[in-house]
């Protein structure tokens, strides 16, 4: 029973950790929180869905709706954010990704209606036993589908001169700047890739949580106390947060009274808690203000 | 003094074509002072808009009568939350948490028998200690942070009402008795509102002042450069602190009003879509403005009204549209604009301006 919830939980917790890498991506470029980053992944799990329904396999649908949110998050960044980044206007920054998650959200059920739509599972139906415990196999690809974006992301950051350049433009943007790298375009491939992730993580979870405008509202919760958790500023951290948070999300629905209640407020009591004992997460660093 | 200072920098820097594009973007965000009407004026506006605040319920039917107390209720918790957020910089989503607890308390002090001003007094005094609780801990991290803290919180407010049973009946939710009493020979529409009507325009004067005096200045000062401040000897720590529990109260207050005007409090009332009208209220009512609020009030109440007749989805989309316009193009929200229309033609008025 509790191996049980604890394998149920990685699997949904690799998903809060892929959202929360997008979350970490994006915080990282612009030094900001994307309110709407849930939407972005929910209106990718729609973008696959419609192109399912059109008979595109699943996988292809899932490349297209991708690419389509990389661009879609890329534009934002450029249009909407980096203005007010520019000018330094932290509040005007929080309103305008608070107005794109209910405007898109808005969008998305005038589209598509407020009814539930079947996405079919990537990884087929049925279940596998791992160690006495039956796993489904969309949770297991699940899993493998995270690490995998993990590992390519981290060898693009660790190995690839882009990945210096990112790197550079994010911890030293001045002098990055002054040795001739654009750090506007590295802002743009942060939300680029932070959308593509968000669309591969929305799609994911849409055939278990099924698929309806309200989804992912929870998830990105859920995303945010997982990317505290881990350090708002590092990947790896969003990834161990992610399953942290899925693990203890599900023993505190089977184990506490009330559970289904008390999950909504699980991730409250997370973030307040890491806020106040380690403000800057498991693996995060400290940020330092000079005066 | 900033305009003047940056206005040339930005003119020489743009050629002319960005220039005549510029200059309307320039004139929407460019901070305005408040109107400073003459004394004389000042007074009779007021007067006027009193009067005719007292006699609306009077000759309306009930239904005009409720939306009218709806908007006082919104205005009282722009009031505050504009406090918190114009003046302090401090952002919340969680609002909705505080309009819940002041909600509740007058339900739960109703069913206990209470009278329903001693309940409304409740409905200040338990959010501003909760905020104040939830302040102590909240207000030690930065915006994002905190704006991270009250989304949380504004997500688990229905599921914590469900969850404290005993108190609040889960789901079901209490049925409040709103009926005035006995002394008071007012149908109920008309008692509530002049409930709302007092605990508006208190709430107006108080907020003014505060923004104006001291420590509106200190609020200010903290938003602006918080080191600074504490160097001037603003304890700022303290001062966020009681302005999230300020700001608090003056939801819970409005939550009460809106529990006796509804007469029904129950779990799903109280979820993020009201977190996030109330944000869209002071946004688009104008962020550090006082008449902002009541401007803003008008809009969440009415707009719904009218796109809801479009689509179940034309509300959200209209909110998240104009959060994105309004934070762009119009930072001082229908409060500057009201300003910039009405500047030039108050100036003209003789009379000495009031002090």
């Amino acid at each position: 029973m509790l191996l049980q919830q604890l394998a149920d939980g990685v699997a949904t917790g690799a998903v809060y950790g892929a959202l929360a890498l997008a979350i970490v991506l994006v915080y990282r470029a612009s030094r900001t929180l994307n309110f709407a980053q849930g939407e972005l992944a929910l209106l990718g799990a729609y973008v696959s869905w419609q192109l399912t329904a059109w008979g595109l396999p699943i996988w292809a649908a899932l490349l297209v709706a991708t690419a389509a949110l990389a661009a879609l998050s890329a534009g934002v960044e450029r249009v909407l954010v980096r203005p007010l980044v520019r000018r330094h206007q932290a509040l005007p920054l929080i309103i305008v990704t608070l107005g794109l998650m209910i405007a898109l959200n808005a969008i998305i059920g005038w589209v598509w209606t407020y009814q539930t739509k079947e996405v079919p599972a990537l990884f087929g139906s049925g279940a596998v036993e791992i160690g006495g415990v039956a796993v489904s196999r969309q949770d297991v690809g699940i899993v493998l589908t995270v690490l995998v974006v993990a590992v390519a992301l981290g060898v693009l950051f660790e190995l690839t001169p882009v990945g210096l350049r990112m790197r550079a433009a994010i911890s030293a943007p001045e002098s990055a700047e002054l040795s001739g790298i654009s750090t506007g375009r590295t802002m743009t491939a942060g939300w680029a890739i932070a959308g593509a992730v968000g669309a591969v993580a929305g799609t994911l979870i849409a055939p278990e949580l099924f698929l309806h405008p309200g989804m992912m509202t929870p998830v990105l919760i859920y995303a945010f106390a997982a990317a505290t958790l881990g350090g708002l500023d590092s990947p790896p951290g969003a990834l161990v947060g992610g399953i942290v948070v899925g693990v203890i999300e599900n023993l505190a629905g089977s184990y506490l009274p009330h559970g289904s209640d008390f999950k909504q407020v699980v991730a409250l009591a997370i973030i307040v808690v890491v806020l106040l004992v380690r403000p800057q997460g498991l693996l995060g660093r400290r940020e330092v203000v000079r005066v | 003094m900033s305009t003047t200072a940056t206005r040339p920098a930005r003119t020489s820097g743009g050629g002319t074509t960005r220039r005549g594009g510029g200059t309307v973007a320039e004139w929407l965000r460019r901070p305005r002072p408040p109107l400073a009407p003459p004394r004389w004026l000042a007074v009779l506006s007021t007067v006027g808009a009193a009067a005719a605040l007292l006699v609306v319920p009077l000759v309306n039917p009930s239904y005009v009568n409720l939306t009218v107390t709806l908007v006082m209720v919104w205005t009282i918790v722009g009031l505050g939350l504009n406090l918190l957020v114009g003046f302090g910089g401090q952002v919340s989503l969680g609002h909705s948490a505080f309009f819940a607890i002041g909600a509740y308390a007058v339900a739960v002090a109703g069913e206990a028998g209470w009278a329903q001003p001693a309940a409304l007094l409740v409905a200040g005094v338990v959010p501003f200690v909760v905020g104040y609780a939830i302040g102590l801990p909240a207000l030690r991290l930065h915006g994002l942070q905190l704006g991270l803290v009250t989304l949380a919180l504004a997500m688990a407010t229905p599921a914590a009402i469900r969850a404290f049973e005993p108190l609040t009946h889960g789901s079901r939710g209490i049925g409040i008795d709103g009926t005035p009493p006995a002394w008071v020979p007012l149908d109920h529409d008309q008692w509530v509102y002049y409930l709302a009507l007092a605990a508006a325009s208190l709430g107006y004067v108080v907020t003014r002042r505060l923004a104006r005096g001291r420590l509106g200045r200190s609020f200010v000062a903290v938003r602006d450069a918080e080191l600074v401040a504490e160097t001037l000897g603003v304890n700022t720590w303290q001062t966020k602190t009681r302005l999230f529990a300020t700001s608090a109260a003056y939801a819970g207050v409005a939550g009460g009003l809106y529990a006796l005007l509804l007469e029904f409090v129950g779990p799903e009332n109280f979820n993020l879509t009201l977190s996030i009208s109330f944000v869209t209220l002071i946004v688009v009512g104008g962020l550090a403005t006082v008449p902002g609020a009541v401007l803003g009030a008008i809009f969440v109440q009415y707009v719904p009204t009218l796109t809801s007749s479009i689509s179940p989805a034309a509300t959200g989309a209209t909110y998240g549209v104009v959060l994105i316009l309004f934070a762009f193009f119009v930072p001082h929200g229908l409060a500057g604009l009201a300003r910039a229309a009405l500047g030039p033609l108050v100036r003209r008025v003789p009379g000495r301006p009031k002090a």
